[in-house]
């Protein structure tokens, strides 16, 4: 056994439940964050995304450039 | 138009929570002056245990971390959440308690820590019946908040309210898990975790007290108030999507890296450590934005000083949250573990970071609340300095004595016995401790100036009658 396999080497026999889970919870939340950064980076979503970030400033927009409340 | 926005808002709650965040960073930074001066010149400590280092510390660490950066999340978090859902708070009620119980929270804290009534946590030390109140006054904040984006009239929940509901879930999780406790007393009461697992779950709170609550919640702070400050659109936010997911999914890991070296199974180290180094990516992806967010007018900084503590604070945010990983890494943390370099790192990110986001987002937050320029813009411009100023001597002053400290006591000679005494290295830190100390001096001396012109903007606007004017114009259909 090279040293690279022993490396990852597991003794799945004694894995209890609480490894199952923190071992899938894992894979789960690597696997989500790809899709978050799928959609996130896909040239289709850019857009619609990047539109969001005028939200802050529809209210002045609304009042007429009022300086969000302030002096 | 003024008026409809502040009639239309729940300002008075978030008036509250800003004049006291202040209040509280001028007696929390006073206190750490203090045991950072017992330190130096410990016949400071008068020998007498209620204002001994160890009964001081975590009122100071209570003090700014709780009251001041709670109650700057809890002003923000309402103010930012009306403005960006287009809504009232969900209950002006549930506010007010909230108010008044995280106070009664801060108020316990400074009766109950100076007698040494502690469940010796570290950043949780405060007794199992304070817990309670802790977890219901916070439980009032997040449900007073999710209710609030509930019933919002814009279609998009902004990435400022995600960063903070992330906050307020995760440390409902935290503090309920850490703070399991079993009471013999009124005022004492011990852990259920023992052990390895105690250790465990004291550093998976600890740390991640650091990631959800002075970060993510201060990054929520930076997502609304650096555009609106700069009145420029965040750079990219696409990049705040993945920032606020990476953050939320990484972060839980880190904990394990305050444990190397120690009893737990290597490994877990290993991984807190390997996860470290991986959110060097978001964080710094959440910097650039807030940072690029300028991009083209850059020339606002030298005549804007709130921005300047803003986009100061995102420095130091980048400039901590690559030492954080790089001190996790076992080779370095076999150096700087147990040292004064972990103190200069936390205060680069609490002074820098947290302290810095904050007090622009106060100074951004006092022209809005009372409808009135600041008192003095001098007084500001002396703020930043000091702060930065100060900051600066305190964290190099912490890293050279650490790093002294860490060579020291590894530091062998030919007969493989330690080449100094414990009692030579502590000597040694002696100039730090002092330099430490005027730094933090500094530091108190800008919190007092700004709670100065905060009160006399407020007199300002009692005089001219600004907020009154501002109540009085008919609200807008």
């Amino acid at each position: 056994m090279n040293s690279l396999v022993s490396y990852f080497e597991t003794d799945w026999q004694a894995m209890t439940l609480n490894d199952w889970v923190g071992t899938i919870l894992t894979v789960v939340i690597f696997l989500l964050m790809l899709v978050a950064y799928f959609q996130v980076f896909r040239p289709k979503n850019r857009e619609r995304l990047e539109s969001k970030k005028h939200i802050l400033f529809d209210e002045d927009r609304e009042n007429n450039g009022d300086n969000d409340g302030g002096p | 138009m003024q008026a409809s926005l502040e009639q239309k808002y729940n300002f008075e709650i978030v008036r509250w929570f800003t004049v006291m965040a202040v209040v509280y960073l001028v007696v929390g930074a006073a206190v750490g002056v203090y045991i950072a001066s017992e330190l130096a010149w410990p016949f400071l400590n008068f020998d007498s245990p209620y204002i001994s280092f160890g009964r001081l510390r975590p009122v100071h660490t209570n003090a700014v971390i709780f009251a001041f950066g709670g109650c700057t999340l809890m002003a923000t978090a309402f103010y930012t959440v009306q403005r960006t859902c287009g809504v009232r708070l969900w209950s002006d009620k549930w506010a007010r308690f909230t108010f008044w119980g995280w106070n009664a929270v801060i108020v316990l804290a400074v009766l109950t820590l100076p007698f040494g009534l502690t469940q010796s946590k570290e950043y949780a030390e405060l007794e199992w019946p304070i817990d309670i109140l802790i977890a219901v006054v916070w439980l009032s904040f997040t449900i007073n908040f999710i209710m609030t984006i509930a019933i919002r009239k814009t279609s998009h929940i902004y990435v400022s309210n995600w960063f903070f509901l992330g906050m307020m879930v995760m440390i409902v999780y935290l503090h309920v898990v850490n703070s399991l406790a079993i009471p013999v007393g009124l005022f004492k009461s011990y852990s259920i975790f023992s052990g390895v697992q105690d250790a465990m779950i004291q550093w998976w709170w600890g740390h991640n007290a650091v990631g959800f609550y002075l970060t993510a919640g201060f990054l929520g702070i930076m997502y609304y108030f650096v555009p609106k400050q700069a009145g420029r659109p965040i750079y990219s936010y696409r990049l705040s999507v993945i920032h606020f997911w990476a953050l939320m999914f990484g972060y839980v890991w880190l904990g394990a890296h305050h444990l190397q070296y120690t009893a737990l199974p290597d490994w877990t180290g290993s991984l807190g450590a390997a996860v470290s180094i991986a959110m060097i990516i978001p964080s710094w992806g959440g910097a650039v934005n807030g940072m690029m967010t300028l991009s083209g007018a850059w020339d606002r900084l030298r005549t804007d000083y709130v921005l300047r503590f803003l986009i100061i604070a995102l420095a130091f945010y980048a400039m901590s949250t690559f030492e954080g990983p790089v001190m996790a890494l076992k080779t370095v943390n076999a150096l700087s573990h147990y040292t004064d370099w972990t103190i200069g790192h936390v205060h680069s990110g609490a002074l820098g970071w947290v302290a810095g986001i904050s007090i622009g987002a106060i100074y951004h937050l006092m022209t809005r609340l009372y409808h009135t320029e600041m008192f003095s813009v001098r007084l500001i411009n002396f703020h930043f300095w000091t702060a930065t100023i100060g900051t600066v001597i305190y964290i190099v002053a912490m890293w050279v004595s650490g790093i002294m400290q860490g060579l020291m006591w590894r530091a062998y000679d030919e007969y493989g016995t330690l080449a100094y005494t414990f009692v030579e290295s502590v000597d040694a830190m002696h100039p730090y401790y002092a330099m430490r100390a005027i730094g933090g001096m500094i530091f108190l001396l800008g919190a007092v100036v700004m709670l100065f012109n905060v009160l006399m903007t407020i007199r300002k606007s009692v005089v001219s009658g600004s907020l009154d004017k501002a109540r009085a114009v008919p609200v807008a259909a």
